[in-house]
Formats: C-alpha cells, sequence, structure tokens
C-alpha cells in the first residue's frame, strides 16, 4: 500500500525518473511526466516520451524490474521499487493530464526559488508525445528526501 | 590508382567540416591571444605604479572593461588577524569598504583559507539543497537550531562566483573575486584569465602596501621613536597622527636659572650643557617609553598613554621623573663646580588632551593641547630646584609608590578651583 | 580520448539537479536524484558522496551506473553511461567538492556541520544527448 503522502505525490507536481536493468545489470533511465495511482493503492502507471525510452521498455519486458524516483522541487523524494505490468501508447486523456502536471511543475519550481529563466524551459519544455504509458505494481517505497532517515522503508 | 567519383564527394565533406573546427580553433585562440595580450598590458600598467588605491582601481578597470566582469572586489588580508577586508569594489551601488569576511567564511573566506581557486555556479539551487538537508537533521534532532548564517559582502541572490586568493610566496594578500546573479556565469577561460591578472595583481598589491607601510614608518619615525614607530605600524592601529582625545599624564620639566646661565655664558658652554642635558634626558624618555612632545630650550613636555594605550601610565611617568631627578642632580655638581646655577624642576598631571599633528608643511610636530597641559607646566614653574610636583589627581595611581607632602594652595590659570600639589620626596622602594 | 563533448560542461554544474540509476548484484535497479555531476576531464566524472545510501552499496557490488544531465543553458540533456572507478578522500576533485560544501555551508549558518566522505570518480564508458525527451526551446511558450 502506497502511503497517502506518497500518492499525494504523484499526483502533484513531481519530477519523476525511471530506472531499470539489463541482463547484463547495466542500468538504464528516462524521465517520465505525470504519473496515476489506481484504486487499488498498488498499482501505478506512469507516462514517458516514446523516442527516448527504447532501452527502458526493453529492460521492462526482459525482466520487470522497474524503480521510479520521485522528487518535488522541494527535494522532498521518495523511490518506488516493483514490477513491471504492462504498458501501452498514450491516448489524450492521459496527454491532457501530463500537460496539466507540466504547468505545475512550472509553478512549484518558481517557488522554490528557481528563476524564471530556468524554471519555465525546464517544466514546459518536457516532450509529451508520442508517449508511453508505463504500468507497474509497487513492492516497496522508500523515503529518500536527502539528510538522515534517507533510504527509509515505508511500505 | 584513379580516384573512384563518389569518393570525392565524401572528402569534400570531410574537407568541409575539418575546416570548421580549424575555423572555431582559429577564432578561439585569436580571442584567447587578445585577451592574453590585453591582460599583459594591464599587468605592466599595475606593476608600474606603487600607490595602493590606484593598483586596486586598475585591477578593477580592467575586470569590467576586458574580462566583462560586471561585478568585481578586493578583499586584502591584514598582517595581524585572520580576517580579510574589502579594499575596493566595482560594480555596487555602495562601495562596500571595509567590510569584512572571516577565513573560511562564504566563497571568499573559504578561497583565502585554502589558498585555491574557486568557481562556483550553483549558490542558489545549491543553498536550497543544504537547507533542505539541514531542516532534516533539525527535526530528526542530529543538530541544535542554525546558527546566523555568515554576512558576506556582495551580491543579494547571487548565483556564481570566481575567487581568486592572491599570494605573494606562501603570504596571502588578500583575494580577488567577481560574482554574478546568473547560474553559470564563469567558465575555465575566466578561471585561466583571472590568474594571469591575480599573479600579478598579487605582486603589485604587496609592494604598493609594503610601500605605504614603510611611508608611515617614515613619518611616524620624525615623531616618535623607532621602536615606537614600528610598533604603531605593526599594531595596525589607526593612525596617531590623525587629530584624537585621550587621557594621559603629562610631565613637564626645566632648568630653573637656565635663561639667565644662556645670557652670561659663551654659546659653545650653553650648547654643551643643552646637548648633555638632551642626551640624558632623552635616555630615560625613551627608556620609560614615554612621548617627547616638544622640547623649546631647557623646557621639555612628554606625556603618557598615547599613541599607545598604557595602563601604568601614572607609574611610568613618576618613576621617570624621579629618575631624571636623580640623573640631574649628578649632572648638577659639574655644572655647579662650572659655576652654572642650573637645577631641574618638574610638575606632572594627569587628564584629557586633544591630541595629534600640529604646525604646517615641512615642520610638523605631534601635539598635545588641553588644560592638563597648563597644569603640569604650572607645577613645573612653581617647583624649585629638584622639586617633583604632582597633581591630586595621579595619587591614587602612584601612592604605594612614593612618600610625598602636601603642598599649599595653587591659583592655576583655566582651573574653576586652586588645586593642592603633593611634592615627590623619594621612592618607597627604590626599584 | 576525450569522450565528452566541451558542452556538457554546462549541464555538470549543479544548476539543475541529475539522476542517476544504479543496480544491485541481485538485479535491483535503484534510481535517485542528485544535486550534481562533476567533470573530471573528458572521460571521467564525480559524484560528491555525504551520505552513506543505496547507490553507494550498489556501486560496490556493480560498477555500472546510467546517469543524466541536463543543461541550464541550452537545455539539452545527456545520458551517461558510467563505471565506478574509486572513491577518492584527497586531490583536487575533492578538495573543489570539499570548499564547495564548506563555503555554501557556511552561508546558510552551518559551518562544519556537513562532512564530505568522498569524491568518487567514473570513468565515462558512453555518452548520448537525449532525444525525444525535450521540445525544442524555440516551441515553449514565453511568459505573458
Amino acid at each position: 500500500m502506497i502511503p497517502d503522502r506518497v500518492v499525494e505525490v504523484l499526483h502533484g507536481p513531481t519530477w519523476i525518473q525511471i530506472g531499470s536493468r539489463d541482463e547484463a545489470l547495466r542500468p538504464a533511465h528516462t524521465v517520465a511526466v505525470g504519473a496515476v495511482v489506481h484504486d487499488d493503492r498498488q498499482t501505478v502507471t506512469v507516462f514517458v516520451p516514446t523516442a527516448r525510452s527504447g532501452r527502458v521498455l526493453r529492460d521492462l519486458t526482459g525482466n520487470g524490474r522497474i524503480a521510479v524516483g520521485l522528487a518535488l522541487a522541494s527535494h522532498e523524494s521518495y523511490q518506488l521499487k516493483g514490477t513491471y505490468i504492462s504498458s501501452r501508447p498514450t491516448d489524450d486523456t492521459d496527454r491532457a493530464r501530463q500537460e496539466a502536471r507540466r504547468a505545475a511543475l512550472l509553478e512549484s519550481a518558481l517557488e522554490a526559488g528557481y528563476p524564471e529563466t530556468i524554471a519555465r524551459p525546464l517544466a514546459l519544455g518536457l516532450a509529451i508525445t508520442p508517449g508511453v504509458a508505463i504500468t507497474f505494481r509497487a513492492e516497496q517505497v522508500f523515503l529518500q528526501t536527502p539528510g538522515p532517515g534517507a533510504g527509509t522503508l515505508l511500505s | 590508382m584513379s580516384a573512384d567519383p563518389r569518393d570525392t564527394s565524401g572528402l569534400r565533406e570531410q574537407i568541409a567540416e575539418n575546416q570548421q573546427v580549424i575555423d572555431r580553433l582559429n577564432r578561439d585562440l585569436a580571442r584567447k591571444s587578445n585577451e592574453v595580450r590585453i591582460i599583459q598590458q594591464i599587468s605592466s600598467e599595475i606593476t608600474s605604479t606603487l600607490d595602493l588605491d590606484e593598483v586596486l582601481g586598475i585591477i578593477l578597470r580592467a575586470m569590467d572593461h576586458v574580462l566583462a566582469f560586471a561585478h568585481s572586489m578586493i578583499l586584502l588580508k591584514d598582517v595581524a588577524d585572520n580576517v580579510l577586508r574589502v579594499a575596493a569594489t566595482r560594480g555596487y551601488a555602495e562601495q562596500g569598504a571595509g567590510a569584512q569576511v572571516r577565513l573560511g567564511e562564504g566563497v571568499i573566506g573559504v578561497v583565502g583559507e585554502r589558498r585555491r581557486m574557486m568557481r562556483i555556479g550553483n549558490i542558489g539551487a545549491s543553498m536550497r539543497y543544504l537547507k533542505t538537508v539541514r531542516a532534516r537533521m533539525e527535526s530528526s534532532g542530529e543538530v541544535g537550531p542554525a546558527e546566523a548564517p555568515a554576512v558576506l559582502p556582495g551580491l543579494t541572490d547571487v548565483q556564481s562566483q570566481l575567487a581568486l586568493p592572491l599570494t605573494v610566496k606562501d603570504r596571502l594578500v588578500g583575494v580577488l573575486a567577481v560574482e554574478s546573479r546568473t547560474p553559470n556565469a564563469f567558465d575555465e577561460l575566466d578561471e585561466v584569465l583571472l590568474r594571469i591578472v591575480g599573479n600579478q595583481a598579487a605582486t603589485a598589491i604587496d609592494n604598493a602596501r609594503t610601500y605605504q607601510m614603510v611611508e608611515q614608518l617614515g613619518r611616524l619615525k620624525r615623531f616618535f621613536s623607532p621602536q615606537l614607530a614600528d610598533l604603531i605600524i605593526r599594531g595596525g592601529a589607526d593612525d596617531p597622527l590623525k587629530t584624537h582625545r585621550r587621557e594621559v599624564t603629562v610631565v613637564f620639566l626645566d632648568l630653573r636659572g637656565f635663561t639667565a646661565f644662556a645670557e652670561t655664558s659663551e654659546p659653545e658652554e650653553v650648547m654643551g650643557v643643552l646637548h648633555e642635558y638632551h642626551a640624558e634626558m632623552g635616555r630615560l624618555i625613551l627608556a620609560h617609553e614615554g612621548t617627547l612632545e616638544r622640547f623649546t630650550g631647557d623646557g621639555m613636555m612628554i606625556f603618557f598613554n598615547d599613541p599607545l594605550p598604557m595602563p601604568d601610565a601614572a607609574e611610568r611617568a613618576v618613576r621617570m621623573a624621579v629618575a631624571m631627578r636623580d640623573r640631574a642632580a649628578e649632572l648638577a655638581v659639574r655644572w655647579h663646580r662650572k659655576g652654572y646655577e642650573l637645577d631641574l624642576g618638574i610638575g606632572i598631571a594627569k587628564g584629557f588632551a586633544t591630541i595629534g599633528a600640529i604646525g604646517f608643511e615641512g615642520r610638523w610636530d605631534y601635539g598635545a593641547i588641553g588644560t592638563v597641559t597648563n597644569l603640569a607646566a604650572r607645577l613645573c614653574g612653581e617647583a624649585k630646584p629638584g622639586q617633583i610636583l604632582i597633581s591630586p589627581r595621579l595619587l591614587p595611581e602612584v601612592e604605594n609608590l612614593l612618600e610625598v607632602e602636601e603642598m599649599g594652595l595653587l591659583a592655576v590659570k583655566g582651573l574653576a578651583r586652586p588645586v593642592k600639589p603633593l611634592n615627590v620626596l623619594r621612592l618607597r622602594d627604590p626599584a | 580520448m576525450g569522450i565528452l563533448p566541451d558542452e556538457i560542461k554546462a549541464a555538470m554544474q549543479g544548476v539543475i539537479p541529475s539522476h542517476v540509476v544504479t543496480c544491485s548484484h541481485d538485479g535491483t535497479p535503484n534510481a535517485s536524484a542528485l544535486s550534481q555531476v562533476y567533470y573530471v576531464d573528458a572521460d571521467h566524472v564525480a559524484l560528491s558522496h555525504q551520505f552513506f545510501n543505496k547507490t553507494k552499496r550498489n556501486l560496490e557490488e556493480n560498477p555500472r551506473a546510467m546517469a543524466w544531465v541536463i543543461s541550464p543553458e541550452t537545455f539539452e540533456a545527456w545520458d551517461l553511461e558510467l563505471e565506478f572507478v574509486r572513491s577518492e578522500t584527497s586531490g583536487p576533485i575533492f578538495d573543489i567538492m570539499e570548499m564547495q560544501i564548506e563555503a555554501i555551508a557556511s552561508m546558510v549558518g552551518m559551518k562544519g556541520i556537513f562532512k564530505l566522505r568522498a569524491a568518487d570518480i567514473f570513468r565515462v564508458i558512453g555518452v548520448s544527448k537525449t532525444v525525444g525527451e525535450r521540445l525544442p526551446l524555440a516551441e515553449i511558450p514565453r511568459a505573458r
């Protein structure tokens, strides 16, 4: 079960990164814009740009191990680890949600103190389409905010 | 052996690409050469002057005009303590001169402490990150509440800084720093250019400061003994020649019978006596570290507690007076044998005086003015041959040292009430 | 060899946080953010090691990592394929990291609290500019 705060963060202005590994344990990486927690509070869908996520998708279909890093502009951070379930191309609903998240990311970056000249391109420059929706089951949730307690298993 | 036509176009592309690289390298090289040439010219400007303010001005003008650093400053390290003081700035609303940075604080302080150049372009992001970690450490009880952050001169909301230590041999002379509100404002080329200027700047600044110190030393030596002048320079104290007020103990001495003696004796005899008198009294002044304010013929005025503060000023003054009386008595034996009727009289008083350089170009004196000097002179005038008269104000500090006797009331010009001077009979413990 | 292009240096100033993915020897990936990937030379980068964590533990089991950095000027991003080489507790890179921490710590009133444990040096095996991750700058709507 994903803790309430983490659900909030997943649905909020969060910078998301996806980690995977291949058969030789070589890590790969992609970014995601937007996430949705399903009603069971265990299944999560994240949205990644197709063009740059090929390697991660291959890894996921190959061994299923996924790590998802979440960070707010305030540095509050979490990590989910789990197993890949399925993926599909993003649709209009997904994209609309992603656009809203992008705008929220800009606002939160400005609030956190990033200058406009950086916050704007950083947030609004995130590519949304073409995209892939990756669904996975979260099995472990960790606190990752830098400082004492980082790495604590939350659930 | 004949070339395949298809190869030629590929080759042409390759040549074009290479040419682009070569052009870019040439442009970079030209830019670098130009900048290095200008830097070298600045270097010769810097080393051609010994005036510290001029040197600092040249350096910062170059930072602005040649290297396009909009905000720059030079901090100098005092000889004595671990503090860097802002000596010159450019590109700031306020001058900020005199503002301090302790070694180890902020970019400038760390550069001064480590003697290593430092470039940083993410100050805002770094501060936000560390503040988050700090907040976590506070809430988990690992640390107490944060102490006050260092108050540093320069831009608020600064994002980028580049600072270089200025060293001569192994000594830290100061720090040269540039900064900006833009993240990532400086690059490696800026480091290189700053280093070139910095090396020359360090030497030029050090030379100018040394020259400044030597000049000041020379000036001070005209007023004070070499040791005293040296002490003043090392102490880094405020310029004593600037007018100031201080409570001082003043000793006034002169020779009874000198005027008559000067009128009736040969010039060589008079000069001989004066020479001997000055030499002996002068030796005692130096020994007790007093400040000789003036001597006019046979009259001398010495004061204690300025320019160097002395907690035992009154005691020193009295000990010196007694030593002078003893020595003068020995001299008087010889003088009387020659028929010179000369005897020493001394007056000592304590009070506030206005002190500084008085006079005019080419003829300066280190002077003290106040009621206290009048009183000391009056007491000296009242003193009979061989007497030391002191103002009652000194008594608390010296009564354990001396055997004294009260004298009658004395009216003194400038004092509302008459004074009851004390006659110093002898030291209780001749030491 | 010189595998890192000059233009990537701007992305290694810590203006925008970076990411790193590592993997334990039992095959579990780990994704975490970091404030800065430091440029050492055209073939090496460094990460500052302040708190002992899963990333470090993974690297001890499996030296491969994937880092992501983004330029605060052009907003292009790169994937860096890395191999952990060694931890340094002295030397020029360690000194630079330590000086920065000292300076910033004193500016937030936390002098002496933060300790740099080590500078972790990585060899860059591969570098590629990410494609399809970002919109061209010209397409980003300007502030009203």
